[in-house]
This record gives C-alpha cells, structure tokens and sequence, in this order.
C-alpha cells in the first residue's frame, strides 16, 4: 500500500462501529489518546505520536479539528495538568486523571485548592485536638467520613495534611510509649499530638527579635550608627514608638 | 562566637560606661587578639600611661585578663611580655547586671543584694572595702567589727550560694595548649580564625588564672586561721568538693586571714548567674509547649542537678532516678500535691520530643535540645515576620530535614501552589536564609532542578550578628529618647508621659532582646 493510498484510506469513514460518526482522522486521535490512559496527552504531542504510529502528517488546525469533534461527541475532555496550566491536555472518557496530572485530592482544575485545605486541616485538628492522641488511621478514616474531600483521600494524603499542620508548629508527632495516654496504641507507632497552648490558626508567639523594629526590617544590612539610615532617624523606630 | 556587631556592641558598651580611651584599648584588642602593652601603645597612638590605665579600669571590672605566655613557646622576645586578653562575654555581661541582682534578690535578703551591687559596680572588692561600704550605707552607730562581721556573714551567704567567687590570679604562665586544643584551633574557615582562636585561647588563660575549685567559694575568716584548723560550717562557706577541699583549705590557713580580708579581692561569679539564667530560659521554652506538671518536674530536675554542672553549657544534666525526681518535687511549694504518677506521667511527655532522656531508669535534660528549640523558635518567628507565613513553612520543612531538597517537593511537602515556590525560596535565599544548589541533568525534558537547604550554623550566626546590631541600634535611639526628653522637659504632662512610655517600652526590649542574644551567643 502506497503512502498516498494509506492516507486515503484513513480518510475513509468507517460504516458500522461505534464511533460511527468518526473520520479516520478522528479515530487515529482518538487512539493515540486512549493509548495513554490516565496519563492523557499535550495536544503538541499528538502530532509526532500519529506520525510514528501511523505514519502520516496530520497538519496543526486538522489535529484541532478532530479533537473538537472528539470532545463534542463526549469520547475525550480536556484536563488542566498541574505541570504547565497553559497547554492543552487530552484524556479518554475512559480514565480518571492520574494524580501526576491533576495534582491528586488537594488539587481543582489544575490549581490548589487552598480553600477545601483550610477546612481540611481544620478538620485534622479539631479530631487530633478530639482524641489528644491520634494515630494516622484514626484522622483518616474521620476525614473521609465527614465527606469533605471530593475523594477519599489516601492515608498519604492524610499525612500530608498533617505533615503541614506540624510545620505550621501546630500539631507534633510522637512516638508512642504504650502506657498511660498511648495505651491504646502499639509501642514504637508514629502518632499526633496537638501542641498545647495553641488554638488551630493562632499566630505564634512573636520572638524578642522578632517583636522590635530591626529584626523584621528590610534595611538592617544598610542601617549604621552615622549613615544615611540609622536608628536615630530610622522611619519604622519613629511608628513603632508613635503612640 | 564573636561577630562584627558584637564586636561594635562591645565598643558602644564600654564607651557609655568607661569613657572613649577606655574603648579604644577595647576595640583595639577585641579586633586584633591579645597584645601587650608596648603593641597597645603603637596601635592605639594613645600615651603608655593611657594605655596602662585603661587596662587598669578593665581588669578592675573584669573584661581583661593579663597573662605570661610560657617561656620557650615561642622565639619571638615579644611573647615574653605581659599579654592583655579581652573577655567578650564579660564585656557583654555588664548589660545583664539588673538580671543578676533579680536572682540574688528571689534566693537571698536586701544586705546580699546591696553587696553583689557592690560588686558589680566596681568589678572586684576585698571584704574590708565591702564592709567599708557597708558602714557608709548603714546606721554610723555601730561598731566597726560589727559591720565586718556583718559583711562577713552575706559574702558567706553569697560564696554558698555561690553568686561571688575568688578573682582569678593577676597575671597566670599560660601553659603549653594540649594536642586536642592546638588542633581545634586549626579547623574552620579563615575569616572566623582570629576570633576562634582568641576563644581557645581565651579558656586556656581563665583555666590558668582560675583559683581552684576548692578554693573558688572559700573565706577563711579570722578566728579560724587561729584556732587549729576548726572548719565550721556557720561562718565558712561550705563545699562538697571532698578531699581536695581539705588540703587546699589546709593551705590556706596558712595564709593570715586578717591579711586576706584586706588583700583578696571577690567578685561576682557570672557563670553562676549565666546557669541560672539557661536554666531559666529552659523553663520558659518548655511552658509554651508543654503543660504545668512537666514545667514543675523540670525545674525541680534542674535544682536537684545544677550544683553537679561543670560549665554553663553543658549538654547533658546528670542523671537522676525516678526516686529521687520525686523527692525532689514534693519539696517545692507547687509540687507538693503532686503524685509520684503524676511525675512519671509528666516524664513520659518530656521524652517526646525529648527534653529528658531516659537511660536505664534514670532521666536527663537535653539542654543542648532545648536551646537548639528556643533557637529555632526565634528564627522562625524572624521568618515568619519577614516573608510570611509560607515561607516560614517552607523553612521549617528545610530545617527540620536538614538537607537538600527540591523545588516541588518542598511545595508538595507544605501545601503550597507549586508556581509560588520558587518566588519565596528566591527571597529567603538573596537575605541568606537558605543555601541554593542547581543540578543539571543531561537526558530529560526538564534540565535543570533547584535544590534548597538551611544551614543552621550560619543562620545561626546571621541571626545573632543581626541582634548585636539591634541591641546597638536599641540603645542609641534609647539614648536619643532620653537626650531629647532633657530638651523637652518644658513640655506638657501629656506629652512627658508618652516620653515616658517610650523609654519604657525601649528598655524593656533590650532586656528581652539580650535574652534572645544569650539564648545564641552564651547557652
Ligand atoms: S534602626 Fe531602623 S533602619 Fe536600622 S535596622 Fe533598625 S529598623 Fe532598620
């Protein structure tokens, strides 16, 4: 078969099947978008995959083409990857985007979903502050029953939430001793403890350097006894001492 | 570690309180290491008699300590002579007077708080000069073996308690520095060298000048050295230092005590005061994270063990039974209610994260721990303050793991949009908050990645030359304020109370920016 026929013959539609509607073009799209189940692809990418599969050069606005009809017919959807927003990203119906893709439970349309994290941690210290001592299990199992997630999150994603719960200084791991308030729980196993003195969400104690003008200024490294900026003359000591 | 700013502190200290030529010997040592007098006079360009002086009033208050390099160490004539070091923590100590005087007042009576100011405000005293003080200040009436006695029985008090200790010897023979010392000296990066080996050095010196243990905390009184060696508790400070105690105190019998009330001199014993102080700080660290039950049985760990420690930063206090933590509690006032449950209960919670480790039974405290946390809590809160609350995350996660890690993993790690990441790292890193590698892979789609990491040794000194040069730029606008309430003092009443306000509210941040600088420089 020549290349010319071979082309041609894509052309051709086929009577009969499922994607009765599909051009040949469409349906060589079509396959190189299900051949990478949940993974998808960039629509740039399509272009060289059709070429090493089928050995034909379909131009840029024909590619375009086939996928709008492919979306139309509800056999594709575009999907936001978390990795670079901007390019166009192709999944089967078939699949649920990978985590890689979608950025996983914390992630909506390819960006953070900052809002439903906020509830989530909330949530994670309300039942560690709850239980006093909390295993991973236990603060899993109670996240996916309040339903909050869009899906059940994994106890990975659970101990992510903690993981930032406990750089937040608001919550700490131990390791369970097996008596008095670890009695429940194995020795030796990783659990949660919720910082006492710290309500969820309370800004920490501010340090003694941290509370005077000079230690959260921008300036200190250009600030001297006699210069142009000094602690005479120096603009955040005037507001901080303005009563 | 003395840093640049420290160095200007220590200046600016010395200038309020002694006056410019006395800092100008100051600097000149602080900067350049020990020297003698000759060096000192070419250096400075002041006369040898200024220079002589000078030394005078900084040995009197003891930030200089004057010592005779070994003969033979060196070929060099130079070395022979008399060298003239400077004690940098001491200089520094002077702003923590107040802080001193506070302890002595919660431990002891208004006569032994009166003394120590003695003390403090002239460096070093005999006990005659303290007793001539004392009857300056008191009712003239009384006799003058009345007020010596007196003054007697508060030094003791003082010695036991041991907030005053002999002065060191005037002018010690340094011996030759051990292998272990000559090496440590070798290691570091050069810029750091002078200071580092003025630290070594600077041991060696006050080992050598140290009067012995035994000796340090002792008054030989009057009646003693007469009568045949008859050492009673009531008017002689009393040690547990054991056998070495005898002979030295043997020796010392043989020197007239009426002699030594007039010639040996006393002083404050800073690194009691500076025990005190960590110990106190360990506390505070403590009470914002754990609950009352563990705060009682840590200070009660720290009273029952503080005698028993060496030097102010030790690493570990000495071990303790159960048993004996529990005697321990019950005899404060807040622990007496508490059960001998309760304190194993409270242990548990202090050895995750360990502030107290646990071996065979027995329990110590972490200070090295607990320190590193108070540390880290100020860092952070620098951060947090400075660039926010993500970038605050992300140092955290970088700290805590203490190495290497990349861009997007940091993101996920903490929550954080992935295309934010890099923009707060990059602010972190140009103020020298983190250290940046790049690593190039050949091959793959994506050539480069970044990888972060924090140093905690250089912040570390980062952050503490940064509140040397706080405490400095605190003190000038502080006496900026008060040079102009003396020009405002025509103003109204309302405007001299917020003058007022100001000064207070400028003093009692440097008091809690010098205890974040111990926190750094001296625990
Ligand atoms: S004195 Fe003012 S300008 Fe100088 S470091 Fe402090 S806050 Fe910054």
């Amino acid at each position: 078969m020549s290349r010319f026929q071979g082309a041609n013959a894509l052309k051709r539609k086929r009577p009969g099947s499922a994607s009765d509607a599909l051009t040949d073009h469409d349906q060589a799209v079509l396959d190189v978008i299900r051949s990478k189940q949940d993974m998808g692809i960039y629509q740039r990418d399509i272009k060289r995959e059709i070429h090493i599969k089928n050995g034909i050069n379909l131009p840029d606005p024909a590619i375009t083409k086939c996928l709008k009809s492919l979306v139309t017919k509800n056999l594709i959807k575009e999907v936001k990857n978390i990795q670079s927003r901007g390019k166009k990203h192709f999944i089967s119906v078939d699949f649920e985007p990978s985590n890689e893709i979608t950025g996983g439970a914390f992630y909506n349309e390819g960006s953070l979903d900052t809002e439903m994290i906020a509830q989530l941690r909330r949530l994670c210290w309300n039942h560690i502050n709850g239980l006093q001592i909390a295993t991973l299990e236990a603060v899993t199992e109670y996240i996916n029953r309040t339903k909050v997630p869009k899906v059940q999150l994994s106890k990975q994603e659970t101990a992510e939430l903690i993981g930032a719960l406990i750089l937040d200084n608001e919550v700490m791991e131990v390791k369970s001793s097996g008596t008095g308030e670890f009695a429940s729980i194995p020795v030796g196993k990783v659990c949660y403890k919720c910082i006492s003195k710290r309500a969820h969400g309370a800004e920490p104690k501010v340090g003694a350097f941290a509370s005077i003008p000079c230690g959260v200024c921008p300036r200190i490294s250009y600030c001297t006894p006699d210069g142009i900026i000094s602690p005479k003359t120096c603009v955040y000591y005037n507001k901080w001492l303005d009563f | 570690m003395v840093t640049q700013y420290g160095i200007k502190y220590a200046v600016h200290l010395i200038t309020t309180h002694f006056g410019d030529l006395v800092a100008k010997v100051c600097e000149c040592l602080l900067r350049r290491g020990p020297l003698t007098l000759q060096a000192l006079v070419k250096f400075t360009e002041l006369s040898s008699s200024q220079v002589k002086n000078s030394l005078l009033v900084l040995i009197q208050h003891n930030c200089v300590q004057a010592f005779l390099p070994e003969p033979g160490d060196h070929g060099d004539a130079d070395k022979l002579n008399t060298q003239y070091i400077v004690l940098f923590d001491n200089i520094i100590h002077r702003w923590r007077f107040p802080k001193f005087l506070n302890i002595v007042s919660e431990k002891l009576d208004e006569q032994c708080v009166k003394l120590l100011e003695g003390l403090l405000q002239h460096g070093r005293l005999t006990l005659k000069q303290m007793s001539d003080r004392d009857r300056a200040r008191l009712d003239q009436k009384e006799g003058e073996d009345v007020i010596l006695d007196a003054t007697r029985a508060n030094l003791i008090k003082l010695l036991n308690a041991r907030f005053v200790e002999r002065c060191p010897a005037a002018e010690p023979v340094l011996a030759k520095p051990t292998e272990e010392e000559s090496s440590a000296r070798k290691r570091g990066p050069k810029s750091a060298k002078i200071l580092e080996e003025n630290e070594t050095l600077e041991h060696r010196v006050m080992d050598a000048a140290a009067p012995s243990e035994a000796l340090r905390f002792l008054l030989v009184t009057q009646t003693e050295s007469a009568a045949d060696g008859g050492l009673d508790e009531s008017n002689t400070s009393s040690l547990k230092a054991g056998v070495k105690r005898k002979s030295d105190a043997l020796e010392s019998e043989t020197e007239s005590g009426a002699a030594d009330e007039q010639v040996l001199l006393w002083r404050a014993n800073f690194e009691e005061f500076m025990r005190r102080l960590r110990h106190e700080a360990c506390i505070v660290n403590l009470r914002a994270r754990l609950d009352d039950g563990a705060v009682i049985v840590l200070r009660a760990m720290l009273e029952a063990t503080r005698s028993a420690e060496k030097k102010v930063k030790t690493e570990h206090s000495v071990p303790l039974s159960l048993n004996s933590i529990y005697e321990e509690v019950i005899k404060s006032v807040e622990g007496r209610n508490i059960t001998f449950d309760r304190v194993r209960a409270s242990l548990v919670q202090l050895s995750c994260p360990p502030f107290v480790k646990a071996i065979n039974e027995s329990y110590s405290i972490d200070f090295k721990k607990i320190i590193e946390l108070a540390q880290s809590d100020e860092v952070e809160s620098v951060v947090l303050k400075r660039y926010g609350s993500d970038a605050c995350k992300m140092f955290r996660l970088l700290s805590n793991t203490g190495r290497f890690v990349e861009t997007d993993k940091i993101a996920d790690s903490t929550l954080i949009e992935k295309k934010e990441t890099p923009m707060v790292l990059y602010k972190l890193w140009k103020d020298d908050y983190l250290h940046m590698e790049k690593l190039q892979l050949t091959g793959t789609r994506q050539s480069h990645f970044l990888l972060w990491k924090v140093k905690k040794n250089t912040i570390r000194e980062h952050v503490l030359d940064e509140m040397f040069h706080a405490a400095l730029n605190l003190n000038l606008r502080l006496a900026y304020e008060v040079e102009q309430e003396k020009e405002l003092l025509s103003l109204s009443q309302d405007n001299r109370d917020k003058r007022l306000r100001k000064v207070k509210l400028l003093s009692q941040s440097q008091m809690k920016l010098d205890d974040a600088i111990m926190i750094f420089h001296d625990f």
